[in-house]
């Protein structure tokens, strides 16, 4: 009997793929939704847009690219590379330098626009550098150790930088340079910010994670990984912390008194192949997750059920998007496979 | 889980360890400019000179931490595994990765970080430790430093370097001392660091087999050697191993003595296995695995190396008599 839907039959008639050449670096709409940019380690980025076919690359670092966000100024992309470039490209793929580090890499970039006020950061070694719309530096935020990721919070008034023994919250238009340190020995190797600011949640050395509620500095440990987490992701209304690191989507409720003393549901597990990568969905309760066989899923926290996008045997997936409507699904992986989903209504 | 990976596509390491003018930088340069066909991302420390421009040199502070599992000694290096998982994005740029380390440096955090970090495991391979020693200045490093002593005892390779300086007594007598410390390690006399690159990188060193192979003598006395100086000694068993006893014994050593042993390695033949069995530990982090099967007509013969301070010979070699299967 072929009866059963092919676990491909998503990505096969509502996909287009493309094979890069180049490890997948990671993924990202632009704020409008109207295109996908893919980071690769060879420097280049590949823009996809919404209408039409077609891949177009632009050579944008001379080293790898190692992080990937959106640009509130030009509307496209900001990208940092281990060429010690900050950059930014422009919907229309060219680039421009926004600020260059010598020999540091640029290992996290992050954006906030509220439509009126655009501020863009990266980390480059011990510091978290904010630059404003004139791409002039506003802060330089110093810390005790490399910073292992950076997030502003839902206003752009704070910004949170993870590093070892814990994380650390700047007000971006403090006077007094002191930030509020979230304090847990050990490594901290990337952050998430809770929708509602309150929530900062980190992902550690050892195969956990580590949170602090903010108004109440109470601690949350979330353990039993057997991998290391690599997203964190928090559902729209902030329910769910979605996390990979496990052979299934781990999610944390934050509700009712969560995450301490519950259980995380687990989703999408059962077949032994650990979960890279997942994004919550913009709008749903909808968690996308891919895999390190290549697996690619959407799974419905409400029902447990779970759609299939594409199978395994791409690469281990290393790139993974929602755009900003929810309608389209981008990833990539680490041999250099890339595709945009349109999950939207026919 | 993730799958046994696969050593072809592992990217070989090679730690570069050794004190400020003992001849690393040389080396590195050497490295980096000869003409051998082999391409290499070098990870040089905040303090490093390279007179090469590279695009694949990446400069880095030393971020040294403690993982929270319990073990005090297990400290590892976080800007490699960081560093590692950045070069793996263009993995098809280089085909080795060296690591320098501060001449300073307790090599332990670098070789422990090669054991404990999962992707660093499953995407590179340690191939050796390569110490770098001033033939003329060893004698008086030794004598004021930890680290000089630590940094033998690490060693797969050493690269005794600067013997035009040296006469022929003080070079034996280096050597001696070098051999107290380490008897397992590979010896290269250089002048100017001039050691052909083709032996140094890619060897495979760190790998049991080689070191086993290449151990000269296992009939050793039985002295009890009780002091703070590093030595190192080797056992063998003739009858196999089980694994079980092997275990507990072990683990009850380097829960113990994890502190004194810098390293210990193993090439193990198992009861009812025709696979040898490497194992290998820095300090308390231990780490084994099956490797090739045993040659036809080969001697079944398993073999222990201990390098560390305070051995205890008797107890450490009936410890490891008592492993074998009645």
């Amino acid at each position: 009997m072929s009866s059963t839907v092919s676990p491909d039959q998503v990505l096969q008639t509502r996909g287009t793929s493309r094979a890069l050449d180049a490890f997948v670096v990671a993924a990202s709409f632009d704020r409008a939704g109207t295109a996908c940019a893919f980071a690769l380690g060879d420097g280049g980025v590949v823009i996809k847009r919404r209408a039409g076919e077609d891949f177009v690359r632009s050579n944008v670092h001379e080293g790898a690219i190692l992080a990937l966000g959106t640009d509130p100024v030009s509307g496209g992309w900001i990208t940092g590379g281990d060429d010690g470039r900050f950059n930014r490209v422009r919907p229309d793929g060219t680039d421009a330098l926004i600020a260059t580090h010598g020999m540091r890499w640029v290992e996290n970039v992050a954006s906030f626009t509220d439509g009126k006020t655009h501020l863009l950061a990266c980390g480059v070694g011990k510091k978290a550098i904010i630059y404003n719309a004139k791409d002039e530096v506003v802060k330089t935020f110093e810390h005790p150790s490399t910073v292992t990721g950076v997030v502003f919070d839902p206003k752009g008034k704070r910004i949170a930088a993870s590093h070892y023994n814990g994380a650390s919250v700047w007000f971006v238009a403090s006077r007094s340079d002191a930030p509020r340190k979230l304090e847990w020995k050990g490594s901290h190797i990337g952050l998430t910010m809770s929708p509602d600011g309150d929530c900062v949640v980190t992902a550690m050395q050892e195969n956990s994670l580590h949170g602090w509620r903010l108004s109440d500095n109470q601690h949350m440990r979330m353990s039993g990984y057997p991998a290391k987490t690599r997203a964190l992701s928090f559902t729209r209304n902030g329910k769910w912390l979605a996390t990979s690191g496990a052979d299934s989507i781990v999610l944390w409720p934050f509700f009712g008194g969560g995450p301490m003393g519950k259980p995380p549901t687990e989703l999408a597990g059962g077949d032994g192949t650990t979960c890279n990568l997942v994004a919550a969905h913009p709008r749903d309760e909808l968690i996308a997750a891919g895999f390190a066989d290549g697996l690619v899923i959407i799974a419905d926290i409400g029902s447990a059920r779970i759609l299939p996008v594409a199978a395994p045997g791409r690469g281990p997936i290393s790139a993974l998007c929602w755009s900003p409507d929810g309608s389209h699904l981008a990833f990539g992986t680490e041999t250099g496979f890339a595709a945009v989903v349109d999950l939207s209504k026919r | 889980m993730a799958e046994a990976a696969n050593p072809a596509d592992q990217v070989p390491v090679t730690v570069l360890t050794g004190y400020l003018g003992a001849g690393k930088t040389t080396l590195l340069n050497r490295i980096l400019s000869e003409n051998h066909g082999q391409k290499y991302a070098v990870v040089i420390n905040e303090f490093g000179e390279l007179g090469v421009d590279n695009d694949l040199v990446v400069d880095t502070d030393e971020e040294v931490f403690e993982m929270n599992n319990g073990c005090i000694c297990c400290t590892v290096r976080g800007d490699l595994i960081r560093i590692v998982g950045g070069l793996m994005k263009r993995r098809d740029k280089f085909d080795g990765i060296i690591i320098e380390t501060t001449g300073l440096a307790n090599p332990a955090p670098v070789a422990q970080t090669f054991f404990v970090d999962d992707t660093v495991k499953e995407k590179t391979r340690l191939d050796a430790i390569v110490t770098v020693v001033d033939a003329k200045h060893l004698p008086q490093r030794l004598l004021d430093s930890h680290e000089a002593a630590d940094q033998l005892a690490f060693a797969d390779v050493i690269v005794l370097n600067k013997i035009d300086l040296v006469t022929p007594d003080e070079l034996a007598a280096v050597e001696v001392q070098i051999r107290k410390i380490n008897k397992f390690a590979k010896i290269h006399y250089s002048t100017k660091s001039n050691v052909p690159i083709a032996e140094l990188l890619n060897q495979g060193a760190f790998d049991l087999n080689r070191v086993l192979v290449h151990t000269p003598d296992f009939l050793t006395s039985d002295e009890h050697e009780h002091n703070d100086d590093i030595a190192s000694m080797s056992f063998e068993a003739k009858k196999p191993i089980d694994p079980e006893r092997f275990n507990a014994w072990m683990g009850a050593l380097l829960a113990e003595q994890g502190g004194n042993l810098l390293r210990t390695k193993g090439i193990l033949s198992y009861e009812g296995d025709d696979r040898r069995f490497a194992f290998q530990a820095v300090h308390m982090i231990a780490d084994g695995d099956f490797i090739g099967p045993w040659k036809e007509g080969e001697e079944r013969t398993s073999r222990i190396v201990f390098i560390g301070r305070n051995l205890n010979r008797p107890q450490l070699r009936r410890g490891f008599e008592s492993c074998q299967a009645i």
